[in-house]
């Protein structure tokens, strides 16, 4: 009887901490901030990583600023020195949950909110945006997108760019998670 | 026992509150590993002395610049514009560490070929500096075979070596030591050393997200005793603006390549015979990067 008391907190415990998460290191993040007829204001992050709980939907992101890759590399450099600040400012988080997520409603695919708290350059605020999830054996697909401004994380954009780089940044997620 | 068995019911009840902040999860998992010290210097040179910057993979970078004619002579030569000498300058990047440049200076019409790489990279815990060598070699096209008949082309040919060592030791400040040693074919003055030796001190101090200070002194350890030529000395003034880097200065060297700002800086700052310059530079992407 004790045997199996032990034996049933011990499976308890392993079921608890194992099973219920689906993690990546190699999620993209890419972001957009374009305007037509200048040079493409973008950039990828492929070594994001992301944790989805499907017990209760929480989902965590978090990707480095250095780890954004653009095609000018001295508008690389610009980005972390003069606007995001990486040095100071490293990460780029996100914090929340898919609102009634539910591993087992999930055939194919199903569309959801998720909200929860964005934080870039060290300030943080609520975003809600829709994210797709696909279940496919062990692993699981999360796409979303979103918009933000750089003016809501108190990134300044002067005058002489300003025309250059959208009002609007899109940013794109898509990680393909893998049961742990 | 039983207390024992009662404690370890609460195990899963335990495990689920770590699971609640998802997010210092993660944070825990990406270690924050040491990241290379970004932007020690903006421009690939500091004004006249290269700077431990290179241009990224796959990017080629067109420098213009100028330097005019004396600043004393007023109003007569427009403060020295009337008067001017340029390089133009391309550079590219073969890899993230390795550039290869070719140049043309009005200065003895000289072209030059340079390379340069860097082998160690300042970063926190790990170094604290960054280490690239330069090289240099130069061809002199204004030495008149009429003048001298006995003229080759080796009498053309100098060339520099340089060891660039740059700390940033905040966001404000970095310096650079440059070790140099460089040989000319052809010498000016009598008496002087063919091979020369210097040492070059220069710095960038940013006082906006955009301006920066900028200045670079060459010491020469071996010139001649009764040189006109002076030690070289560079103040200005650093804008960045997108894909841009201005640098605006003053500076006693008219020449804008190793040698010849080293070797042969005529102008004074004591007496005011100085020229204006400026160092324009602008990337261009050629494919994407891996």
């Amino acid at each position: 009887m004790k045997k199996l008391i032990v034996f049933l907190v011990f499976f308890g415990c392993v079921a608890q901490s194992f099973g219920q998460k689906y993690y990546t290191k190699t999620g993209t993040l890419d972001f957009e901030g374009s305007v037509e007829a200048f040079e493409p204001v973008k950039a990828s992050n492929k070594t994001t990583t992301a944790i989805l709980d499907v017990s209760s939907g929480k989902l965590a992101v978090l990707g480095l600023v250095k780890g954004f890759r653009f095609r000018n590399a001295l508008m690389e450099e610009h980005f972390n020195e003069n606007y995001m600040e990486s040095d100071k400012y490293p990460k780029a988080t996100f914090n929340g949950i898919v609102n009634g997520f539910s591993i087992t409603d999930i055939d194919t695919q199903k569309e959801y909110t998720v909200e929860g708290d964005l934080t870039i350059h060290g300030k943080t605020k609520k975003v809600t945006a829709t994210i797709v999830i696909a279940k496919n054996g062990d692993t699981i697909d999360a796409t979303t997108n979103f918009s933000v401004s750089p003016e809501e994380f108190d990134i300044d954009i002067p005058s002489v760019v300003s025309e250059k780089i959208s009002d609007t940044i899109t940013i794109t997620a898509n990680f393909n998670l893998i049961k742990r | 026992m039983k207390k024992l068995v009662f404690l370890l019911l609460f195990l899963p009840i335990l495990s689920m509150a770590q699971d609640d902040d998802l997010l210092s999860e993660l944070e825990q998992e990406v270690p924050d590993e040491p990241l290379p010290v970004l932007s020690v210097f903006k421009g690939i040179k500091i004004v006249n002395f290269e700077s431990t910057k290179l241009v990224g993979e796959k990017q080629l970078q067109f420098i213009i610049s100028h330097r005019f004619g004396d600043l004393s002579d007023g109003i007569d030569n427009f403060l020295g514009l009337d008067d001017a000498t340029a390089r133009i300058q391309f550079v590219y990047g073969v890899t993230d560490w390795l550039n290869v440049g070719i140049s043309r200076s009005g200065f003895n019409k000289t072209y030059d070929a340079a390379v340069k790489y860097r082998f160690l990279r300042q970063t926190e815990g790990k170094s604290p500096v960054t280490l690239v060598g330069y090289h240099l070699l130069t061809i002199n096209t204004d030495l008149d075979s009429d003048l001298f008949p006995d003229l080759t082309f080796s009498d053309r040919v100098g060339y520099a070596n340089q060891l660039l060592i740059s700390r940033k030791f905040n966001d404000w400040l970095s310096l650079q030591l440059t070790p140099t040693f460089f040989h000319d074919n052809t010498v000016i003055e009598d008496g002087q050393d063919n091979s020369q030796f210097a040492l070059g001190i220069g710095g960038r101090f940013k006082f906006t997200k955009r301006l920066a200070f900028i200045g670079d002194y060459g010491i020469h350890l071996n010139r001649v005793s009764n040189s006109v030529f002076n030690n070289s000395l560079a103040l200005g003034l650093e804008i960045e603006t997108g894909g841009h880097v201005f640098q605006l200065h003053v500076s006693n060297a008219r020449a804008i390549f190793a040698n010849g700002f080293l070797g042969q800086a005529r102008g004074d700052f004591g007496e005011g015979n100085i020229f204006l310059g400026f160092n324009i530079s602008r990337a261009f992407s050629l494919g994407s990067k891996k």
